[in-house]
């Protein structure tokens, strides 16, 4: 961070004394222009305790618009609510076990970890890859690194459209380049194993490049001693890579993949546009059965239950693999 | 080694050496690239098409290119009122959102590390929390208070869900700036609240500025609260081009028009974010 405020320097002579100033605090002084010469008047509130103060709009926001709605969420998955049919009985945890007894819902949340894992798998794995690469290139990098990260920020419903546009029956670019090479194509997202492919590769295409970017960027802060060391005992790119980086970047890791792993638990905009959790229900993945209990059939009431099924699943894994980390590395968050 | 450059010429000299690794690494990687863009380049190519060109098998590369969809999706198709819809919902949204947010990492930063630690965890996990169940009690509630298909239920959704990014994020620029700055000016009398905004409030101008573009990215972005609250009148962008891109396959060369004009600001936001991409990716863990 540079240092914004300077004082102005009263004269040439004088600038280097005065960046010394600066030094000792003067900065402050120019920027915030207390009353300087008041006597110093009653001290403000203790630091500690107004500093509680600074996060009270924020902590009304979420205890307002997320906390409560939440338990909210909660409350309502006890009981039998269906804004369609006006039925509105609380049936303890009625919802918890009809759910638990729904082969759907056994399916979605298969489909759900199936995706997820393969997803996140494939990410890490071409994430480290690219990283490394990268890493290891001496030029063209940074126009690389910004190319390749343009898939990352598109809109998840655009970057939707564009895959199916690729992937679509008869029409698509991968459909016509097949056909052109005499090959005739599958129905990429009309077949069940194939669309849950193209979903697995969809979540892949929007976040390989955030894992390149931030673990190239965490690959750039290994020690270049410990690199150098290693070399001169004789390691290879590869012994190098998983011996000596990855375990000085795990911590980076962690942090990565538990955050990666929160979104794609409720990965729901491309699979959406893309085959709306079909054909049939082969795409269909827990959070697209929540939506669809809740805004198709308006049955609220187990849709919340649901969805808060989902929140202690999520933050079961994360809190698992959080304890496991940080227990070896603390520091990791 | 300078015996075999003189014999074998420049190809195995140290350059050469260089070159020999780095030549198909670099291949490597222009081809992942070039995979990896080939969805975004033929949308944009599809989006300048007549239906004849963009149904041809073949897929065709050479044709005439037309502007007709962009001028007809976006000025005849009335996506221009989406337009607006989406740019005063995530505006609105990124103003409260990182006013709040930035008192709030001002905050956190003056803590005790002990202390703030259980509260980030606490805000950490907050962004676990699965959208679609969120999205049920904000449909529920919005329809009792008759906020549905209003602007401020979409904004204070998006608030509220934005809020531990920009805490985490606006707090790691509050940790670079020396805790001796504050307690300076504390003794040279400045209330709590000057101190916070003349004196950390300017030194972490560049912070407020990414920490706003990436805000504005996600509430631009969202699509299942839209999905959810808007209405007819209050519909974002992504839910617009949900719809559109879902009906008859006619309409392609349309909403490939729509999706690569919803693209464009984001490629503008790219470019001006390079330098804190990382950091703004990671939520301020790793320093770009």
């Amino acid at each position: 961070m540079p240092r914004r405020e300077r004082p102005r320097p009263i004269s040439k002579g004088t600038a280097i004394i005065d960046d010394e100033l600066a030094v000792a605090g003067a900065n402050v002084a120019v920027a915030a222009q207390p009353p300087r010469r008041a006597v110093r008047r009653r001290r403000p509130l203790g630091s500690a305790s107004s500093a509680w103060l600074f996060l009270l709009p924020s902590a009304a926001a979420l205890l307002g618009v997320l906390l409560v709605p939440l338990a909210y969420a909660m409350w309502l998955s006890l009981f039998d609510y269906d804004i369609g049919a006006g039925i509105d009985r609380f049936i303890g945890l009625g919802n918890y076990s009809a759910l638990l007894a729904d082969q759907q819902f056994w399916d979605s949340l298969g489909r759900t970890v199936l995706i997820v894992v393969s997803a996140v798998t494939l990410e890490f794995t071409l994430g480290l890859l690219v990283a490394y690469g990268l890493y290891r290139l001496t030029f063209g990098v940074r126009t690389l690194n910004l190319l390749m990260f343009m898939p990352n920020v598109i809109t998840p419903v655009v970057a939707a459209l564009f895959l199916r546009w690729i992937f679509v029956s008869r029409w698509g670019l991968l459909s016509g380049i097949l056909i052109g090479l005499g090959i005739f194509p599958p129905d990429f997202l009309g077949d069940p194993a194939w669309a849950r492919a193209v979903v697995i590769l969809s979540d892949a295409w929007q976040f390989t490049p955030f894992m390149i970017l931030v673990l190239y960027a965490g690959l750039n802060t290994v020690d270049q001693s410990q690199i150098e060391a290693a070399q001169i005992d004789g390691a290879g790119p590869w012994t190098l890579l998983l011996r000596i980086m990855v375990p000085a970047i795990r911590p980076l890791i962690a942090f990565v993949l538990a955050i990666r792993l929160m979104d794609a638990f409720r990965f729901f905009d491309q699979i959406y546009v893309l085959t709306a959790g079909g054909p049939g229900t082969s795409t269909e993945t827990i959070t697209l059965y929540t939506y669809a209990l809740a805004f198709r059939l308006l049955q609220v009431g187990k849709a919340s239950a649901l969805g808060v099924i989902t929140l202690l699943i999520v933050a079961a894994v994360i809190l698992g693999m959080v304890m496991t980390l940080y227990r070896r590395d603390r520091g990791a968050f | 080694m300078n015996a075999a450059t003189t014999r074998r010429g420049w190809w195995s000299g140290r350059a050469g050496r260089r070159m020999r690794t780095q030549l198909p690494l670099f291949l490597l990687l222009c081809g992942f690239t070039a995979v990896n863009l080939t969805p975004v380049v033929w949308a944009v190519l599809t989006s300048f098409k007549q239906p004849v060109d963009a149904f041809a098998v073949p897929p065709r590369l050479l044709f005439t290119p037309t502007f007709t969809f962009h001028y007809q999706v976006w000025v005849e198709k009335a996506f221009w009122h989406y337009l607006i819809n989406s740019v005063v919902i995530s505006i609105s949204t990124v103003v409260i959102s990182v006013s709040i947010g930035t008192m709030a990492a001002y905050g956190l930063s003056r803590l005790r590390s002990n202390t703030s630690r259980g509260v980030l965890f606490a805000i950490l996990s907050m962004r676990m929390f699965p959208h679609v169940l969120l999205a049920i009690p904000f449909f529920v509630l919005a329809r009792m208070l008759g906020l549905i298909n209003t602007y401020p239920a979409m904004i204070l959704a998006l608030v509220a869900i934005n809020q531990p990014f920009t805490i985490w994020l606006m707090r790691s620029f509050f940790l670079d700036v020396p805790g001796e700055l504050y307690e300076a000016a504390e003794i040279d009398g400045c209330s709590a609240w000057q101190v916070f905004a003349r004196v950390g409030l300017p030194l972490v101008r560049p912070g407020l500025w990414v920490t706003a573009l990436f805000s504005l990215l996600l509430a631009y972005n969202e699509f299942l609260l839209g999905l959810v609250l808007t209405g007819p009148a209050t519909k974002t962008l992504p839910v617009a081009l949900a719809e559109y891109g879902a009906e008859d396959i006619n309409y392609w060369t349309l909403s490939a028009a729509a999706a690569v004009g919803i693209m464009l600001p984001i490629v503008a936001f790219m470019m001006l974010l390079q330098r804190h991409l990382v950091r703004g990716l990671s939520m301020g863990a790793v320093k770009g």
